[in-house]
């Protein structure tokens, strides 16, 4: 704001001081000062200091009697008057002319005295050198940044206030196809998805305020497409302007689509299309609300599918398999989701459904598939088994749901091909205890809490016994003992069984290496371990090795009792296994012989030192029936093999298979099963004369 | 008094049918431009410490609460769709960072030169004046020039002419009748009151502290030789096309001197169509 002058004339201020100011100020050369009157009705310039002469090139003559009007040109017409106002000092920017003819921009103040006929004018050149080189420096600072931004390949965004924009770069026209002329401004803001736009300008506020920003934007192109960016936002400060931002977008498009080609790879069969496991199981967990109901699993399971693969081969049964997932998808509601659990499983769910609903879906989708579908050129009608599961208030998690379905796919099968079940609650309490029982035997597995007793084998020339067999028993903390009859097989269904396999050899061996040191040479010369189907494979070779080498024990000290039906199995690969341990020196038996209808061409290429009698034919015997027996024991015979009579209980049975011509008896009534240290004691007293070198064991009994 | 009778290039040929406002005193409507600002300290305090370099948005905010009409003119500015914020701005703060500190001064400076009260301002004279400030915004980018200090600068052009209203209502409306279209009607605001109303505005800005920037436009407008005032000749012309019934478009390129051409005229056109009344409100109701 201007001020209003006041008279200068003050009775205080000594001459002398008024003549030393005014020296001062007329020989100053950096502060230009004029004095302009009025002579007749034109003002004119009347004194100049030398700075006034410096700054506009005139002599002071010169400068005398030169009308204001011709040193300031841009004040036309009556324009002089709003510089050389009469009360009032006034200050205006405005070109001055100098003695040369030049312009020079000036910031002139003028103050008139108090007579309002004569002015004091202060000259100040706007155009010195320092700020004509601080005004390059910030043009060069401003043509770098608008170069460097023009020729940037990354879309940038420069805002003046607020969302308006003052500046887009050529690569942000090009992504959106549009001129900048329709996006400066407010103009972008059409770019921005509608669904986006809140977020943006959320992000644009925060970063307005100081702080930094990103927002996920998809940006709408002039053709119609749209590009998925990430837009970073970065807050700018102009010294008495405001704030703004500059953005850089980042066009994720092709990044997205490929992320979700992986996360659809991840979550969907190659074969079908359909959704995997992994999705199922996110879906259905997604679903799942604890308490409610309305939610319900299909689990379907397609009846003789390795039929058709093993007669059609591989590739009618992929054919299969997308044949069935196409029309699954057609037949269900839309928004159930149709999943390959795996092979020839597949999971249907569906909401907002009672257990009606579901097997009425069951029953569609079993008619539906049961058309005839054309392989190979062979009709096949698919049929599958289906499980239905509804959730119910027992289902504590998404789990459960899809478990309980697939038990309920289960008993389905059981029942014959193209059932539909709904989950028996008896049945799903069985299934679940057994899934109880797999944890708990993993866990008895890991702590080691599958115990071995030994029964001895005793041969029939001398009654001498040179051999046990390792018997696994488990004592499980709830349920008391469980017999191997139970556990064994649940090992084997649920792939316990290698490390059972594994712990019951290395106990074998670890006790072997025990009593040769507590009994030296009275401690049994071989111990007989059985091993599961399932073992015969590549692994047992390398495990027996382990587990001999590891007790520092000959493989002679092992003998390997394998069932007779495991054998047959697949006998050419199991030939081969049996042969490579054969080499290693291990004895073999073949376990429970004659209840395995082995070929007998087969039985003489095995590579084997043992047929173990079965337990009831022996028993067999005390009725009279001496057939089986006979001709087993003669067989093993006739192949130069020696035999082992199971089950013997009584001395009468131990005698007739002694005269039978067995060569080693085993059973209850001759030795009993006992701990690793029962058996010390037992062979540390059965070796005469020389006193025990364990105190006796109690007597064991048989679980 | 002296009046002098300037050839404006671009205006509409008439004869100079008024007199000189024989009441009329330049000197005292130069000295009222001070003494508004006592009247209206808040706004004058804003006008006066706006640009400065040290200037934060805090201490303008602070300023600004102290008047409530303003302040609630400034956050309405804020969210208005010209700023695109939807809403967003709840403090006023935050207001001053959005709509920039040469806006609130130039809001200050409509409270301040009683441009907020239109009945005592010419007709029609905010349709007129933020088509100018709109059209002035648009084009800036074409002039090398930033957006907002053009909408200040289109904003404020006509200060002068509600000076000269204010100081010569009667006069002035009689003025406007004969000479509707802007040119023309500087050219005899030159003739009746020996200062057209955009140089009166651009010596009032230049009195308060107005950067060059701003004021040197002004002065310009009507010097056809001058590069400086192209900008807003080109905004006065849009404004005229949109707000005047009955004008005859004078050609942009010829105004310019071929910064701006005629096809480019059609979208801005549109969009200050569009934007005008918004701006309007914003800038009058509280």
């Amino acid at each position: 704001m201007t001020a209003v002058p006041t008279a200068i004339a003050d009775a205080r201020v000594a001459p002398e001081i008024v003549s030393s100011v005014f020296y001062g100020a007329a020989v100053s050369n950096s502060l230009a000062l004029l004095v302009a009157e009025m002579s007749g009705d034109v003002p004119r310039i009347t004194w100049g200091n030398e700075g006034a002469m410096h700054l506009l090139g005139y002599a002071l003559e010169d400068l005398r009697d030169l009308p204001v009007a011709s040193l300031l040109p841009s004040l036309r017409g009556g324009e002089l008057k709003l510089l050389l106002r009469r009360e009032r000092t006034a200050r205006m920017s405005l070109p001055v002319r100098t003695a040369s003819g030049v312009f020079t921009e000036c910031v002139v103040l003028c103050t008139p005295t108090p007579t309002g006929r004569m002015w004091n004018l202060r000259v100040v050149s706007a155009d010195n050198e320092q700020e004509r080189a601080l005004r390059a420096t910030a043009d060069a600072h401003e043509r770098r940044f608008a170069t460097l931004t023009e020729r940037s390949p990354i879309p940038t965004l420069l805002s003046e206030q607020g969302m308006r924009l003052a500046h887009v770069n050529d690569a942000f026209c090009r992504l959106v196809g549009q001129q900048s002329e329709q996006l400066l401004g407010t103009g972008w803001m059409a770019c921005i998805h509608p669904d986006d736009l809140d977020h943006v300008i959320e992000q644009v506020a925060v970063v307005l305020g100081g702080g930094d920003g990103e927002a996920h934007a998809r940006l709408l192109q002039d053709d119609g497409g749209e590009r998925r960016t990430v837009i970073r936002f970065a807050h700018l400060f102009t010294p008495g302007v405001g704030a703004g931002f500059v953005g850089t977008i980042e066009d994720i498009t092709e990044r997205l689509a490929f992320e979700a080609r992986l996360a659809h790879q991840a979550n969907h069969d190659p074969l079908t299309g359909l959704p995997n496991r992994t999705l199922l199981a996110g879906h259905v967990a997604e679903r799942f609300v604890r308490g409610e109901t309305g939610l319900a699993c299909l689990f379907l399971d397609l009846d003789d599918f390795k039929v058709v693969n093993d007669s059609l081969g591989h590739a009618a049964g992929d054919e299969l398999l997308v044949e069935v997932a196409g029309r699954l998808r057609a037949v269900v509601r839309p928004g159930d989701l149709v999943a390959r659990f795996g092979g020839d499983e597949f999971v249907v769910v569906c909401e907002d459904v009672d257990e009606d609903d579901a097997v009425t879906l069951a029953q569609r989708i079993g008619a539906v598939l049961a058309e005839p579908v054309r392989l190979g050129g062979v009709d096949v009608r698919p049929h599958a088994s289906v499980g239905v599961t509804v959730q119910a208030d027992e289902h504590t998690c998404a789990e459960d749901l899809i478990r309980d379905c697939d038990i309920a796919m289960y008993q389905a099968k059981n029942g014959g091909r193209g059932r539909i079940t709904v989950l028996d609650h008896q049945a799903r309490a069985e299934a679940r205890d057994k899934l109880r029982l797999v944890a708990d035997l993993r866990d008895a597995i890991e702590n080691r809490e599958i115990t071995l007793l030994y029964q001895p084998i005793l041969g029939t020339a001398d009654g001498v016994s040179t051999a046990v067999e390792a018997l696994a028993r488990w004592e499980h903390a709830d349920r008391g003992p469980i017999s191997p009859v139970a556990f064994v097989p649940l090992a084997e269904e649920s792939g316990l069984i290698g490390p059972l396999g594994a712990l019951v050899l290395d106990e074998t061996c670890r006790q072997l290496a025990e009593w040769d040191r507590l009994l030296g040479t009275d401690a049994p010369l071989r111990a007989n371990v059985n091993v599961s189907a399932l073992q015969l494979d590549d692994n047992l070779h390398a495990l027996v090795v382990a587990a001999l080498d590891r007790h520092a024990l000959s493989p002679a000290r092992l003998s390997i009792e394998i069932t007779e039906s495991a054998l047959m199995k697949d006998p050419a690969a199991a030939r081969c296994v049996l042969q490579r341990l054969r080499d290693l020196g291990v004895q073999l038996a073949i376990d429970d012989f004659g209840t395995g209808y082995s070929s007998l061409a087969h039985l003489r290429h095995l590579p084997v030192d043992c047929l173990k009698v079965d337990r009831t034919f022996v028993a067999e015997l005390a009725e009279g029936h001496t057939e089986i027996t006979t001709a087993v024991i003669a067989l093993a015979g006739s192949l130069g093999l020696s035999t082992v009579a199971e089950g013997v209980e009584t001395a009468e049975l131990a005698d007739q298979l002694t005269r039978m011509g067995a060569t080693y008896l085993q059973g209850f009534g001759l030795a009993r099963p006992m701990t690793g240290a029962g058996a010390a004691a037992w062979f540390a007293q059965r070796a005469a004369p020389r006193p025990p070198a364990v105190p006796p064991a109690p007597e064991e009994t048989l679980p | 008094m002296t009046v002098l009778s300037l050839p404006v290039p671009g205006a509409v040929v008439t004869p100079p049918p008024l007199a000189a406002a024989p009441s009329f005193d330049l000197d005292r409507v130069l000295a009222s431009i001070d003494t508004m600002a006592a009247q209206k300290p808040v706004a004058a305090q804003i006008v006066s410490v706006a640009n400065s370099d040290d200037t934060s948005a805090r201490v303008l905010a602070d300023i600004l609460a102290a008047d409530v009409a303003l302040a609630s003119r400034v956050m309405k500015l804020a969210n208005s769709a010209y700023f695109g914020m939807r809403g967003r701005v709840t403090s006023l703060q935050f207001a001053v960072t959005v709509v920039g500190f040469t806006t609130v001064r130039t809001m200050a400076t409509v409270a301040l030169t009683d441009l907020d009260d239109e009945s005592r301002l010419p007709p029609d004279f905010w349709a007129g004046t933020t088509s100018v400030a709109l059209a002035a915004s648009l084009l800036a980018p074409r002039f090398g020039e930033r957006p907002q200090d053009t909408l200040c600068l289109g904003l404020l052009a006509q200060v002068g002419v509600a000076l000269l209203h204010h100081n010569d209502p009667g006069g002035y409306r009689e003025l406007l009748a004969q000479e509707p279209a802007f040119a023309g009607r500087r050219a005899a605001e030159v003739r009746r009151y020996g200062i057209s109303g955009t140089r009166l505005t651009s010596v009032a800005l230049e009195q308060w502290g107005f950067p060059h920037s701003m004021v040197g436009p002004l002065a310009a407008v009507d010097d056809r030789t001058s590069t400086d005032g192209a900008l807003l000749r080109a905004a006065f012309e849009l404004a005229a096309r949109l707000t005047q019934p009955g004008y005859q478009p004078v050609d942009v390129e010829q105004l310019t001197d071929g910064l701006l051409r005629e096809d480019a005229v059609g979208p801005v056109l549109e969009q200050v169509a569009q934007d005008a009344d918004e701006l309007r409100r914003a800038m009058l109701d509280g």
